[in-house]
This record gives structure tokens, sequence and C-alpha cells, in this order.
């Protein structure tokens, strides 16, 4: 009850505060998409598209906000109304027209091959991959031209550009296709031992996607687009990131401005993860009880807690989230807090009423013939004993918890994941800084484990646990 | 069986046409009467099986009987206030379960604080004085699995003393005991009688003879025996009981 209490009220306070504010031209990209979105040496969002979200959001008189998310959700999340629009170097296919409408494009690209320079395949053209590893990022428009049109080819996947590189310079594929522009850019600026290869495999027209009703806003983009053309706008910006001087700067970002970031980051994991463990905690109490509960007016309450902990056990958290985020449209926030708070409820249920059921029954019975309330010796009697049952248990909830969190990073919250990712794409050091996050939430939950097994072993000493 | 009325200030348990039986159709007490006598110290005895610890969760209120009642000074013990009854028969289980997260002591002064409203420091020296009373004062703070099986079983009676019962029910006192712990546990338990009044059920008749001078003698859910424990004995020996 308390549960669809929790979720009822965050569900109104969602829709009484609108996702998107009528006062701001909010914009989504994803910022590890070096030179058109990225984090500069000062830690800030930058890039060709930011300027030209900017450029937009002044020319139509709307303060811009700009949301930064992941790519394979950008669209669904433009969908929900998370944002107006995507400025985010988004191609125009027919599939996406399905869906929304485009503005007037803003730049032309084309897909390009590149390989390993050592070629070990020798391959030089898109025709000649058959059979061959050929990577692409998660959700772009090439992974489903090389699916269509070249079907031997073996089409890998990965989240993003980085760590394409990292598998072609330990040869684990045979190439990748990307982004003619950008490919170029990111070689020269990473100095990767990489060449394109072949001719553009296609041309693409880059353009701005809005919502379908969202008429209006689109007539105001394609003014501001065609005005920003014609008086030279355009071309500045580009110059601005695809002039030498611009791109050699990209991947000095200082060292206290990343450790800030991570730092930053890896706070609102906690925060996080903290907030989600004391509402899953709160709730999976009088959860637990209810699950002990068959008979009599608990029956209804108990099947009702019954099917949610089935189900929150039963599905995946990541569609949990995604659900909350666009199927009830909350916040990134309070929808990352919920899910993982009733994910955490659901588990912690299940290892309270593991606990109160390990109580021996005699042991209430005692708690009976000393004349004690139904309420005191559950307090004194059978809670203390099934808690410190319980207690190994929940420490591990909690720590499977803390390692939940780095799915949040799919509905545009600045966690650990998201940041590191964003570093990794001007930095170009994956290793380093993976390996840095590994250790940050390893730091985190080493004490716990430790915590779970001294409490597990001091529980047993005192004779509290069955053995 | 004797069943005739005691003083006007004596505490007395009486039960009248008490039959209970299982849902699985179990008869487990066939129409027993028994008004329990002033002795200090009286023993249901009986093989298991036999009735004996279904008679006794009749009269500690934890099983309801299908048919006749079971009076406590007088009134029906369904119709007394829960803390009212419990604040007089106190109940000493087989299994003692004395609360393995509490000390000794703290298993001793949860009813009288959290039940009576005793402040904890009252409840404390009151514990402490039963303690050495009952000869333990050393296991205070030691948890349960810390003490022996001889010792929780007296931690367990000392529980159930700290609330002043009339009477204390004790079910099956020697399961936890060897033979030599017993017999010292039923010299123990006689000094201890004073103002409660004990009913034990077992099936170890030596300890039978040893604690109680009173006693009756179960079988398929009724009284076969009843009278002088020796004189039980003599007439009702532990061989023919297990034959049946």
């Amino acid at each position: 009850m308390i549960c669809f209490a929790l979720l009822f009220f965050c569900v109104q306070s969602a829709h009484s505060q609108e996702q998107t504010s009528p006062e701001e031209f909010t914009t989504a990209l994803t910022g590890k998409y070096p030179p058109f979105s990225y984090y500069n040496a000062k830690g800030e969002l930058t890039g060709f598209d930011v300027d030209i979200s900017r450029e937009i959001a002044g020319r139509i008189g709307q303060p811009s906000r700009i949301v930064v998310t992941e790519w394979d959700g950008i669209l669904a999340g433009l969908l929900a109304q998370k944002y107006d629009a995507i400025i985010g170097s988004m191609a125009i296919t027919d599939q996406r027209r399905e869906k929304v409408n485009f503005s007037e494009p803003y730049y032309h690209s084309g897909a390009q091959l590149f390989v390993h320079r050592d070629n070990p395949n020798k391959v030089y053209a898109i025709e000649e991959c058959d059979n061959l590893r050929i990577a692409v990022v998660l959700g772009e428009t090439y992974q489903y031209y090389l699916e269509r049109n070249y079907p031997e080819i073996e089409v890998v996947t990965f989240k993003s550009t980085i760590e394409i590189f990292e598998m072609l310079e330990q040869k684990r594929i045979s190439g990748f296709v990307t982004d003619k522009l950008v490919g170029l850019w990111q070689l020269k600026s990473t100095n990767r031992p990489f060449v394109p290869v072949g001719t553009m495999l296609y041309k693409e027209q880059i353009a701005i996607p809005v919502r379908r009703q969202d008429e209006t806003l689109l007539a105001k983009i394609n003014e501001a687009l065609c005005e920003m053309h014609s008086d030279g706008t355009i071309k500045n910006i580009h110059d601005r990131y695809f002039g030498s001087a611009e791109s050699k700067k990209i991947s000095a970002m200082k060292t206290s401005v990343i450790a800030a970031k991570l730092l930053k980051g890896f706070g609102i994991t906690l925060i996080i993860a903290a907030s989600a463990i004391i509402i899953g905690f709160v709730l999976a109490v009088p959860c637990g009880v209810l699950l002990t509960h068959k008979k009599g007016l608990l029956l209804l309450p108990h099947l009702l807690v019954r099917t949610i902990v089935d189900f929150l056990r039963g599905t995946p958290v990541l569609i949990q989230l995604l659900f909350v985020w666009m199927g009830l449209g909350l916040r990134p926030f309070p929808a990352a807090i919920l899910t993982l708070g009733i994910n955490a409820m659901a588990y912690m249920a299940e290892v309270i009423r593991a606990g109160l059921i390990s109580v021996d029954t005699g042991q209430s019975l005692a708690g009976q013939a000393l004349g004690l309330s139904g309420l005191q010796r559950f307090s004194y009697i059978v809670w203390p004993q099934a808690f410190r049952i319980a207690i190994p248990p929940l420490m591990n909830s909690v720590v499977a918890l803390i390692k939940d969190t780095a799915l949040i990073a799919i509905i545009s919250i600045p966690e650990i994941i998201r940041e590191t990712q964003s570093v990794i794409s001007v930095t170009f050091e994956p290793r380093k800084y993976y390996f840095l996050a590994a250790l940050m939430f390893f730091v985190v939950t080493i004490p716990l484990m430790k915590l779970s097994g001294w409490l597990e072993r001091r529980i047993k000493r005192k004779g509290y646990a069955n053995d | 069986m004797k069943d005739e009325s005691n003083g006007r200030d004596m505490p007395m348990i009486k039960i009248k046409n008490l039959c209970f039986s299982y849902p699985d159709g179990t008869e487990a007490v066939k129409n027993i009467s028994i008004a329990f006598p002033e002795e200090n110290i009286f023993a249901i005895m009986g093989q298991s099986g036999s009735g004996k610890t279904t008679l006794l969760n009749c009269i500690a209120r934890f099983l309801i009987p299908q048919k006749g009642a079971v009076l406590l000074n007088g009134r029906n013990i369904k119709e007394m206030g829960e803390k009212e009854f419990r604040k007089k028969v106190g109940v000493v289980f087989q299994q003692l379960n004395l609360f393995p997260h509490l000390t000794v002591l703290e298993n001793m002064t949860l009813a009288p604080c959290k039940v009576q409203g005793k402040a904890i420091s009252d409840a404390q020296t009151d514990a402490m004085s039963m303690l050495e009373r009952l000869g333990i004062p050393e296991l205070r703070d030691n948890y349960p699995s810390q003490v022996s099986g001889g010792q929780a079983q007296r931690a367990a009676i000392a529980r159930g003393l700290m609330l002043s019962p009339q009477y204390m029910l004790l079910d099956e006192p020697t399961s936890s005991l060897d033979a030599r712990t017993g017999s010292e546990f039923a010299g123990w338990l006689r000094e201890l009688h004073e103002d409660t009044h004990f009913i034990i059920v077992t099936h170890d008749l030596l300890f039978a003879e040893q604690t109680a001078a009173r006693g009756v003698v179960m079988r398929n859910g009724e009284f076969k025996e009843s009278g002088e424990i020796s004189a039980i004995l003599k007439t009702f020996s532990y061989r023919e009981n297990t034959d049946d």
C-alpha cells in the first residue's frame, strides 16, 4: 500500500512539474561525441551541436537548457517529453520520420569505413568485409544501413566510438563505420593508427527532430537555421570546432577537472543509492511482515505485496527504470530513486520474510506466556532476532543496489558511469578511467562486505543464527 | 478425583469436563475433570501422546477446548483478560524458549518492564535477588547459548517467577537434563515452592517422585491413576505403562 501511495505521489508531483518548462528551449545530446558535444578542459559542455543549440535558443527568444543523455534512448526521451528537440547530430531516416518531424538539415555528412593501418584483412572497401567484424555505435544509422545492405557482415555494436577504438587498436574487430567528419577528427586528436578506406558509403542529412505536434516550434527552428545559414553563423561555428587550432586543445582536460567530474558523479551515485536503500528498507519491513501473514484480514494485502515483490524480482531493473522514467513520466532523479528503492524493497522484503519465519514460533509463545502484547512480542522478541539473521543478506542487497546504480546512466543522470564515459570521450583512456570508476565502487562496497562478514561471525558466536 | 472447594483465598485451578480434539480428529483430551489440590508441586505423568501437553496448553490458554472449562479461582479463564491471566499463570516450555538475543538478566526484566511498567532499575534489582535466591547470580550477563542445559532450565523458571504467578506450568522440565542434573533440579525445585504452585508435566516417573507428592497418570487423553505418587508407582509400574 505504502509502495503504491509513494508511486502515486511521485506521479502526481511529476505531472504537476512539467518535464519541459515552457520558458526554456530544452535540447538533448550525448556529451560524448566530440567535437559535436563533449566536455572541455574546464569540464564545461561544449561542441558544435552545443553552440548550434544555444544559437537557436537565442534566435527563438528562449533560454537554452541542454540535457545530456544516452544515444540509444534519446528519441524515446523526446517522445516522452523529456526535452523539446534533439540537437545531437541526428541523421534523417525514414524510420525516424515515422515518429518525429525533422527540421531542415543543418549540416551534411556521410558514413565512412575505417580500418587499422596494418589492415590485416586487406580490406579496401565495405564490399570486401563479408564475414568480418565491423563495429558501429548502438542505435546509429550505420547499424541499420550495414544490416540491410551487407547482411554477410558481422555487425557488432558498442556504446561509443571510444570502445570501438580500443577494440580496433587490439585488432579484435576488422574496422568500424562512423561519420566521416567525426571519425577523421577523432583520429587526428587521438593519434590512433586507423585510416579511412573506400568512398563514403552514403551521404546523410543531419537535422533536428521535434515531436510531431510541435509544429510551431519546428517552424521557429527552421527559420532560425535558415538565418544561420545565410548570415554565416553555421560556418563560423563549424570552423570553431573543425579548424586545426581548436581540435588540438580538446583532449587537454585538466586532472583537477576530471577528478571533480568523477567525484561529483560518484557523489550523485551514492546519494541515489543511499536514498533508494532508505526507501527500500522502510518499505521492506511492513512488506516482509505481510509476506509472512496469509490469513484473515491480511490475506488481500499479502497477495498484493506478494504480486508486487514477484513482479519486481522477476523483471529487469533496466526495464523498470525506463518504464518509470518514460512510462510514468517521472523526472530522472525521482525515477531512479523510486525504481531502485522499490526494487531494493522487493529483495529486502524477501530477506526480512525469511528472517521472520526462521524465528522459532516458541519464541512468540514464550512472550505471550509472559503477558507481552502482539506488538511487544514483535518489537522485542521476533524482530530483533529476525533482523540479526537478516543482516548479512540485507548487506548483500545494499551492495547489489549500489552496483545497480550503474544502470541509471541510461536515463540521463550524470552519475559515475556517465561522467566516466564523458571523460573518456575526450581523454581516450578507457582502461584508466573505467578502472578508476570500478575502484570507487570497490572503496564503498568492500567495507560493507567486510562489515557483513563481521556481523555474520558475531551473530553466530552469540547463537542468534542457526549454523 | 478430589473436587471439593478449597479455602476462600486459596488459589485453585479446576478443570470441568474438558475435551480437546485436533483438526485431524485426534481426541487428545477426553472429558477430564480435576481440581488441582493445594500441593505446591503436582505432577501430570504419562507417555508421549497421552495428551498431557495438550492438557497443559489448554490450562495455559494456548489451545481452546471444544468442550468444558478451566476455572482459575472460580472464574472461567476464557473470560479473563490476557494480562490478568498471564500474571497468575506462568509457563516454562519444554524447549525453554529463552530469548537468545537477550542476556539472562534481560530475559527476566523484559516482562516486568514492558507488561507491568516497572522501572528498569527496579526490575533489575528484583531479577538479581531472584537469581541469587535461585543460586545462579553469575549468569546475569550470559546469553542463553552460553549457559548449560540445567542453568538454562533455572533461568527459564526464574524468568517465569518474575511476575510472581500463582501457578507455574512446567512442560517436561527434565527433557534437556541428564539423570544427575535431573535429580539435582528436583531438589532445587522442591525448595522453591513458597507462593507459587507448580504443575509439572513429565514422562519421567522418577523425577515426578523426587519432586511432587501427588499427581495423576494420563493415558489416551484420560486420567488412569491419581493420588500420592508413591502409591501410584506401586500400582502403576513404568513397565505396565509402556506395555500398553
